[in-house]
């Protein structure tokens, strides 16, 4: 292998775990709600474009950083999360219907609402927030003179990098360590079972989604640094929150962490190694081969599907 | 009594000069325009520009002293919309030409109708090869085809740059494909290799494996066909991953247009890129023009404004050559239209498989301190080119 192809594939392999850690934050919300209430919500990159609506306005009317627009938009989310949940989904819920899916309808439902709303608001113009350092990038060789490759670390992105990294660490924390995040899992593993012993069951799912959207809104904030902003972008992050929640299995946050890693990995990879044009359908090969073959999930191959183990 | 009855007499004559001013001097002239809908921005540019044209054709005395009497109807960019107007016009208006629309399928959807009925049309802003290949007799067309588009940034890279490798990144969509194949064509007849051709889905996050991989292949010139906010994550990317480049050029669309450098910022600078107009370049008419539009309306208009502004001067010049205000009087001028205007030299040509076609220079603008600057050809540009370009180590 000659030092080129090294560095393409280093460079590569850089780009996929960043970019894997993106989409583990955005995947960790939606597993989240997915294993506690056992709905999928297709609202999913809806919120997280609502989010970094927030952090646009932020920025534009009163120079926030984005960064610093976490600790409004991610209360914020949380508070619209609740709201949604009790007075959307919860009566839905409660409903017999023909369809016993319908609360997946109703989210998408919201989500075309949203994604509505926004379109008034803002128009459908491309929106960006212009941040300093938006380019800035560490070089190996400027570290190491005589390397014989040269690769490269994105600011932003690996600042986004690892504030995910410590809002999974605490996420993780919180579910396992205390009472509060105890119920939760308790909630996830047997509905009933939690019910009978004391846990409030409709209060933990209500806090549940809440917590779950503003998870996706820190990754929205995480996210608009590098990227940009429109109202329909919530789809196609929907889509790879719901390759990352199956690929990981369902309800495991670290399941969600391997998941996001192993896309944006095998995302890069593609991208370098077959053409970026097969990126997404490299996505859904990996979709579709972790339904047939590990249909649990990673986690199940560990034989510990717990919430937050 | 007597001077009473003269005041009368000549105010009555007055009123009547004035009322038949008001009725049979005027020429009317209805333009189809998308004013909603998606292409709505590029409409009101264009709206707001023809009244720019017919104000200052007024100011100076109408055409052939009958003052030019615009407005204008909305076509939401719907080719059955722009079909109804225009029928419309020509058979119960009995409007003897037919000026305007935008997007190339409503202007394909007039043609069709203008020269069913023989009445000339002129295509102002709609770049499809097709529409001038259609050996229609009426139909003509003032702006450069996209074959065509590149032809100043080819001759630029062949004449400035003289690279010896190419890699072209493209969007997967037909915009993209056909493109980044033009350029691919343009490259072999000049003589350049290209070493790497590759797309990319429209809206993608991360371009760095992409890069990586251009980066690697060490190519003299990176083409990129793309719209806006992909434009600027590539280059922003580029940037980051420090991938040098004797010349980074885009094919006009994302790259031509001011939001590009406010959301690439730095990483814009030398960016090349093609184009039909600029407005700071320099054409007799172009910067007066773009002037009054911005102090009227706040910014600068693009091409898309040029051109209509001087589609009108290019009627007024046909009006006052034909023969006979008739569709076939006004189509016989329009045919030997040579004028100079303020968006290019307009002639129609047939060559090249296309009928009534304006084979017009197009130009290649560059990002030079954060602003677009027309630098090539020579004898229009407003300042000279950089190049060779610093590499991104260089910069900072």
């Amino acid at each position: 292998m000659t030092s080129v192809q090294l560095e393409v594939l280093l460079q590569t392999l850089i780009s996929g775990l960043l970019l894997g850690g993106l989409y583990a934050l955005i995947g960790i919300g939606m597993t989240l709600i997915m294993g506690v209430m056992k709905i999928i919500n297709l609202a999913h990159g809806e919120l997280m474009m609502v989010a970094m609506y927030i952090a646009y306005v932020l920025f534009s009317s009163f120079h926030i950083d984005p960064y610093l627009s976490i600790l409004i938009a991610a209360p914020a989310l949380f508070g619209l999360g609740v709201l949604l949940q009790k007075y959307l989904i919860n009566p839905v819920l409660k409903v017999e219907a023909i369809i016993p899916e319908n609360q997946v309808i109703l989210t998408v439902g919201i989500g075309m609402v949203l994604a509505n709303i926004a379109t008034i608001i803002f128009s459908s113009d491309y929106k960006t927030t212009p941040v300093e350092y938006a380019t800035k990038a560490w070089y190996l060789s400027d570290y190491w003179r005589e390397s014989p490759i040269e690769l490269s670390l994105s600011m932003p992105w690996s600042v986004s990098f690892c504030v995910a990294l410590v809002i999974t660490a605490s996420l993780w924390f919180f579910l396992t360590k205390t009472d509060m995040g105890k119920s939760i899992r308790a909630t996830a593993q047997d509905k009933d079972a939690a019910l009978l012993m004391g846990v409030n069951v409709e209060r933990m799912r209500v806090f549940t989604f809440g917590l779950g959207s503003a998870l996706v809104g820190s990754a929205g904030c995480l996210f608009i640094p590098i990227y940009y902003l429109y109202p329909d972008l919530g789809g196609q992050f929907t889509l790879i929150a719901f390759v990352i929640t199956i690929l990981g299995g369902l309800g495991s946050t670290v399941g969600a962490i391997v998941g996001g890693l192993i896309l944006g990995v095998f995302e890069s990879l593609t991208a370098t190694y077959a053409g970026m044009g097969w990126a997404p359908v490299g996505r859904f090969m990996i979709f579709v081969a972790a339904l047939i073959f590990v249909p649990g999930g990673i986690m199940s191959l560990f034989k510990k599907r717990r919430l937050g183990k | 009594m007597k001077r009473l009855t003269l005041i009368i007499l000549i105010a009555f004559a007055l009123s009547l000069s004035a009322s038949t001013l008001f009725a049979a001097e005027t020429f009317d002239l209805v333009i189809p325009l998308p004013l909603t809908g998606k292409q709505a921005k590029f409409g009101e540019m264009m709206k707001r520009s023809y009244e720019i044209a017919a104000e200052e054709i007024n100011a100076k005395g109408g055409i052939k002293k009958k003052k030019l009497n615009l407005s204008f109807e909305d076509s939401g960019a719907k080719p059955e919309t722009a079909r109804a107007i225009v029928e419309k016009l020509i058979d119960t208006k009995k409007q003897p030409l037919i000026v305007g629309e935008y997007t190339s399928s409503c202007a394909k959807a007039v043609a069709a109708v203008a020269e069913e009925r023989k009445t000339p049309y002129l295509v102002v802003a709609s770049a499809d090869d097709d529409i001038t290949r259609q050996d229609y007799k009426y139909v003509f067309r003032q702006n450069a085809v996209n074959a065509h588009y590149a032809d100043g940034l080819v001759s630029f890279i062949k004449n400035v740059a003289k690279p010896k490798t190419m890699a072209i990144l493209y969007e997967s969509s037909a915009f993209g494909n056909s493109g980044a194949d033009a350029m691919e064509k343009d490259a072999q007849k000049i003589g350049v290799k290209v070493v790497l051709k590759e797309k990319y889905e429209a809206g993608s996050v991360d371009f760095k494996p992409l890069l990586s991989k251009v980066k690697a292949a060490r190519p003299d010139v990176i083409y990129m066909v793309s719209y806006v906010m992909d434009a600027s994550l590539l280059m922003k990317q580029i940037k980051e991953l420090r991938v040098d480049a004797k010349l980074f050029a885009g094919g006009a669309a994302g790259f031509a247009i001011p939001e590009f450098i406010d959301n690439a910022k730095d990483a814009a600078e030398y960016v090349v890129t093609a184009s039909l107009w600029c407005f700071k370049m320099k054409l007799p008419g172009a910067k007066e023009y773009a002037e009054k539009y911005k102090k009227l309306y706040g910014d600068y208009p693009s091409y898309h404004g040029a051109s209509a502004y001087s589609a009108l001067y290019v009627v007024k010049d046909a009006l006052e050559r034909a023969k006979s205000w008739t569709p076939d009087g006004i189509r016989d001028a329009l045919k030997a239209t040579n004028i100079s205007t303020a968006f290019a030299a307009i002639k129609f040509e047939n060559k090249e498989g296309y009928q009534n076609q304006n084979f017009m220079d197009t130009i290649v603008m560059q990002v030079v301190n954060g602003e677009h600057e027309c630098v090539y050809p020579d004898n229009v540009a407003n300042q000279k080119y950089v190049f060779p370009i610093p590499t991104w180590r260089e910069r900072r």
